[in-house]
């Protein structure tokens, strides 16, 4: 928003409302760095004294600014720096070997028979392998069960008839057989209810 | 053309040129000429990206990389280079995005690293910086030190784009849309930004100094 000034000039209408006219900062700066001097400095001292000491201090600023990169980065850092640049650019350049392998690096001996095994005969030979394994510990189980006579038969476990429900997890792992005795009271009803083998074919001899 | 003879080549020109003959050079795989050519525009913006680099990450190891990076990487993409832009808005361009993932990165790895030793005004000191350097006299040397080591301070305190655009406008003297094709950001964006980090900066560095407006206090008003 600008407002016509009575020298010809514009100045804004904020700063003419809150600043009697004067510059405001953001104005002051902007006419600094694009260098368009406002018609305002040539009327106020003020505003021309502000714009100098300004103008001083942004160029001490952009000195010391200057001047504390180039205080690091000396002729000489930047020689090296240079090289490192072009031996990176030359590496870019090179193109990347590629190194043939195992072809070349197979050992001689290994390449002399010229022969390729067949992954159809490894694969048969791993099943024969299983086979021979599974077969040969059958076989060797047999043989122990034979010459221990009954050790391998597990010691049968009488289950509690009385007790309600006193069959606990540690007997869980009976043989199947020794289920047929269990008798758990909490599912003898259900038991009851449930029609047998032997119930099926009365029924059905005598129907 | 009035006068007699070639007409005198711009920077912008003269980069222009290189660039194009670089990317014709690569594309001819005369890959040695073409690093032989690319090694002019090295030596013409190295220091100024050094510069800009340097105030932006605030340490010299980190700048020297960047600016590294970034030639290499504008070596490697001069392909993509457009003559209607200059070269040297192009790689500063890249030089910012570099400063910019090296940021990020730095702070990611500040998380689980100790940080490099702080000064007083807490800004990274550069490991370089202990070691004996050749110059003007120990005094002299102390109190510049002082003066650039309290601007580095003060500019570590500026928001990330307003130091970007204080360091492109204000040292390296770009225009607003100069600063906005490099940035990215939108012209009247860079003005606001570079205003304000002026503003910042008088306030940090020389508070008797910053001028009072006139008009904005009672004191000043009742001058008036």
């Amino acid at each position: 928003m600008q407002y016509p000034d009575v020298g010809g000039a514009a100045v804004r209408l904020t700063d003419f409302v809150l600043r009697q006219g004067h510059l405001s900062e953001q104005a002051l700066t902007e006419a600094l760095l694009t260098g368009e001097r406002p018609a305002h400095l040539d009327r106020c001292d003020l505003c021309a004294e502000r714009a100098v000491v300004l103008g001083r201090w942004l160029d001490d600023v952009r000195r010391l600014g200057l001047e504390a990169a180039d205080a690091v980065f000396t002729p000489e850092r930047l020689q090296a720096q240079q090289a490192q640049i072009l031996r990176r650019l030359e590496q870019v350049d090179q193109p990347a070997r590629v190194i043939s392998f195992p072809v070349q690096s197979r050992p001689a001996a290994f390449d002399a028979s010229h022969r390729r095994l067949s992954p159809a005969w490894v694969g048969a030979a791993v099943a024969a392998s299983l086979v021979a394994g599974v077969v040969g510990g059958r076989w060797s189980a047999q043989l122990e069960q034979a010459n221990t006579g009954q050790a391998l038969t597990p010691p049968r476990i009488e289950a509690p008839m009385d007790a309600g429900n006193a069959v606990g997890p540690q007997n869980v792992t009976f043989p199947d057989r020794d289920l047929e005795d269990l008798r758990l009271d909490g599912l003898m009803m259900l038991d009851e209810f449930t029609p047998t083998l032997t119930m099926t074919r009365v029924d059905r001899a005598g129907g | 053309m009035t006068g007699a003879g070639t007409p005198p080549v711009t920077a912008r020109e003269a980069d222009a040129r290189v660039a194009v003959e670089v990317k014709a050079l690569q594309a001819g795989d005369r890959l040695e000429a073409a690093r032989e050519r690319f090694a002019e525009l090295v030596g013409r913006h190295q220091r100024r990206g050094l510069r800009i680099a340097y105030h932006y990450l605030r340490n010299a190891a980190d700048a020297d990389e960047a600016v590294q990076d970034a030639f290499v990487k504008a070596y490697m993409h001069i392909g993509t280079f457009r003559e209607e832009l200059p070269f040297e808005v192009w790689f500063t361009r890249i030089l910012i995005n570099g400063c910019l993932d090296r940021l990020k990165s730095r702070k990611r790895r500040e998380r689980w690293m100790a940080p490099l030793p702080l000064d007083a005004q807490g800004v990274e000191r550069d490991l370089a910086e202990f070691a004996p350097s050749h110059g003007p006299s120990p005094e002299d040397q102390v109190l510049s030190g002082e003066r650039r080591r309290q601007l580095m301070a003060a500019l570590a305190k500026l928001p990330e784009r307003q130091r970007m655009v204080f360091i492109l406008s204000h040292f390296e003297g770009r225009t607003s849309r100069e600063v906005s094709s490099m940035t990215g950001l939108n012209e009247s964006t860079v003005r606001v930004h570079l205003f304000r980090a002026i503003r910042r900066l008088r306030a940090l560095l020389a508070p008797s100094a910053t001028n009072a407006v006139p008009g904005r206090g009672r004191s000043s008003r009742a001058a008036h």
